[in-house]
């Protein structure tokens, strides 16, 4: 083979990621630690359904905690890569070929992570499907005007729209690895999964039209969905929250925290299999400018948030003043210096092509975007209109775990898909190659 | 000749080589072929006519199915069989059935999309001729494929086949039905 394998290389080279016999201690030790967290998460999990919600520090009126925190976090993550992919596969922008799979793998594995939240704030977790509009036996339907219906649509959209751009990407793809597995076992997994795909240039006439179709349905999703997660909160009367500008501050922010982590992936991809030649320096650099450019639209609309409180009544402007210099004062600090100060080290060109500022960043905006949420969801709700109900929520370790368990898990499945799944896009790498070529 | 035929295979390097092929194949008056090719190549698809428009049709149509459904399923639910008075708000709340709407909406396109493509080409279907073919496991890779089907109305084995062999592919081969 090694004769003619100058004529597709790059794609040559990602495949034999997922098909190689071994990969590695340090994979094996990542896999390992996310495991362990995975553990955490089954733990606490298990103790939020055997003793109920009381393990948590919430109380009325902070009745979502961490909950609902941790899942428009995870929802930011899940909308911002998703919305960067699909743009990309309908710009038929240059820096698809690099980022779009494992952008919308990493978009994927978040709405899972989120998927959880709401279902185990419910309390009674196992009767979620109460939410679904099916013919109880009580012969009662679910209550549309809650907003908690508007969840249940929302994520199960979510997660196929997400597996559906992924998946209908991969197809091709896993036919690859169809033809190039090693073992029988590993032929017949990939050829089930390739759907007996065959190159035909029909199929790709069409494959092409259903992905961009795709992508395409993404844009509104996205939208609608972190939209629906903060009129969750608009649509209380709570002072710091009922507000017709949070639907853009959640987009806005979790479209940074999305490129935040695409960037951050893709600079530990990068590294870790030696991908450079297909994500190269020009991607890192562009991936950079973007989580610059959103850090900045994202510190933006922190101002504006502010300002737009002075010119409100001033019950709004109270609260706004007291997430800001109250109690949790420092979790709004921390937002602000995290998403927007610390993305300002990508303004050079030299440490965005690197290793440790892209994390460094990564970690950074997505730490400081929880916060934010934090900042509202609890700074938000500790002085409300009732002096009496002035209280003060602090987390418990079981809500601690929870947080650290999605992460585990989310850690987890990108480790399984770089290893099993390519994180690049052959086709498109294929493609570029013999464009270059001719 | 002694198994049916399903088509004459000739393979080629490039994809430019593809092309002038597939052009002077359809120059020659047939008409049913199948091109493979390891990433799509969007003319050539073009020139052969394959023009997958319908796709987005079938997903707006399926979303405006979905959007009437379960706007009208939450009216009929929460108005008409199971009306339930909180704190006096309107029962036909139209601005709380919206984000719900647009998102099933979204979730009948997607779903038709998928559902869509695999009927239209007839997907999965785990085997097919081709694949018995001799290097065919390069189209997935680095090769460009073009077949002659037996079904074409000037389909004849060996003049075909000379035919094919004068477009300079690196080998033509007959593929068993």
């Amino acid at each position: 083979m090694s004769g003619e394998a100058g004529t597709a290389p790059a794609a040559r080279r990602i495949a034999d990621a997922p098909l190689s016999p071994r990969f590695g201690p340090l994979w094996r030790l990542s896999l390992g630690l996310s495991g362990l967290l995975i553990l955490t998460l089954a733990v606490t999990l298990g103790a939020s359904w055997l003793r109920g919600v009381g393990v948590w520090g919430v109380n009325i009126p902070f009745v979502w905690g961490f909950d609902l925190i941790n899942y428009a976090w995870w929802i930011g993550v899940a909308n911002g890569a998703s919305l960067f992919a699909a743009i990309l596969v309908l710009r038929r922008h240059d820096l698809r070929t690099a980022v779009n799979r494992f952008a919308e793998g990493a978009a994927l594995m978040a709405v899972l992570c989120a998927a959880m939240f709401p279902i185990i704030h419910l309390g009674r977790p196992w009767l979620f499907y109460w939410t679904f509009p099916y013919p109880a036996t009580f012969q009662v339907w679910p209550q549309f005007r809650s907003t908690l219906t508007w969840d249940f649509w929302a994520i199960s959209t979510h997660a196929v729209i997400t597996s559906l751009l992924w998946y209908v990407g991969l197809i091709p793809d896993l036919a690859t690895l169809r033809d190039r597995a090693r073992s029988l076992r590993a032929a017949r997994v990939y050829g089930i999964l390739a759907l007996g795909w065959r190159f035909s240039l029909r199929q790709w006439a069409y494959h092409q039209v259903a992905y961009r179709t795709a992508a395409i349905l993404v844009l509104p999703l996205i939208l609608v969905m972190q939209s629906t997660v903060a009129f969750e909160f608009a649509s209380t009367l709570v002072p710091g929250w009922h507000d017709t500008r949070l639907p853009l501050q959640f987009v806005a922010s979790g479209l940074t925290q999305g490129l935040a982590t695409v960037l951050l992936v893709a600079a530990i991809l990068r590294r870790s299999l030696e991908l450079g030649f297909v994500i190269d320096e020009e991607d890192m650099d562009l991936l950079g400018k973007l989580v610059l450019a959103s850090g900045l639209v994202a510190g933006y609309l922190f101002l504006d948030e502010i300002l737009a409180a002075f010119l409100a009544e001033p019950v709004r402007r109270e609260a706004m003043l007291n997430r800001w210099t109250g109690p949790y004062a420092g979790y709004a600090a921390a937002a602000a210096l995290l998403a927007v100060l610390v993305p300002q080290l990508l303004w050079k060109r030299s440490l965005r092509t690197g290793l440790l500022v892209p994390v460094l960043a990564g970690i950074g905006v997505n730490a400081g975007v929880w916060c934010d949420r934090f900042s509202l969801l609890i700074g938000g709700l500790q002085k409300d209109y009732l002096p009496s109900m002035w209280r003060s929520y602090t987390p418990t370790l079981v809500e601690t775990g929870l947080l650290a368990g999605t992460i585990g898990l989310f850690a987890a499945l990108l480790l399984l898909f770089a290893r099993f799944l390519p994180v690049v896009s052959m086709f498109e790498a294929r493609h570029d190659e013999h464009m270059e070529q001719a | 000749m002694a198994a049916p035929l399903h088509g004459l295979m000739a393979e080629f390097a490039d994809h430019e080589a593809l092309s002038r092929a597939v052009e002077a194949t359809r120059a020659a008056g047939y008409g049913r072929l199948d091109v493979y090719a390891p990433f799509p190549m969007r003319d050539l698809a073009r020139s052969l006519g394959f023009h997958p428009r319908i796709l987005p049709w079938i997903a707006l149509l399926a979303g405006a199915f979905g959007a009437a459904l379960q706007y009208g399923s939450q009216y009929w639910m929460n108005a008409v069989d199971y009306p339930l008075n909180v704190g006096g708000r309107p029962l036909h709340a139209w601005p709380a059935f919206l984000p719900a709407t647009i998102i099933v909406a979204i979730l009948w396109a997607g779903g038709a999309t998928l559902i869509g493509t695999l009927l239209i080409l007839r997907l999965p279907r785990l085997h097919h001729p081709v694949f018995a073919a001799e290097g065919f496991e390069r189209a997935s890779q680095d090769r460009f494929f073009l077949v002659v089907r037996a079904d074409d109305p000037l389909f004849d084995a060996a003049a075909t086949a000379r035919f094919l062999a004068a477009l300079a592919p690196r080998r033509v081969q007959e593929v068993s039905a």
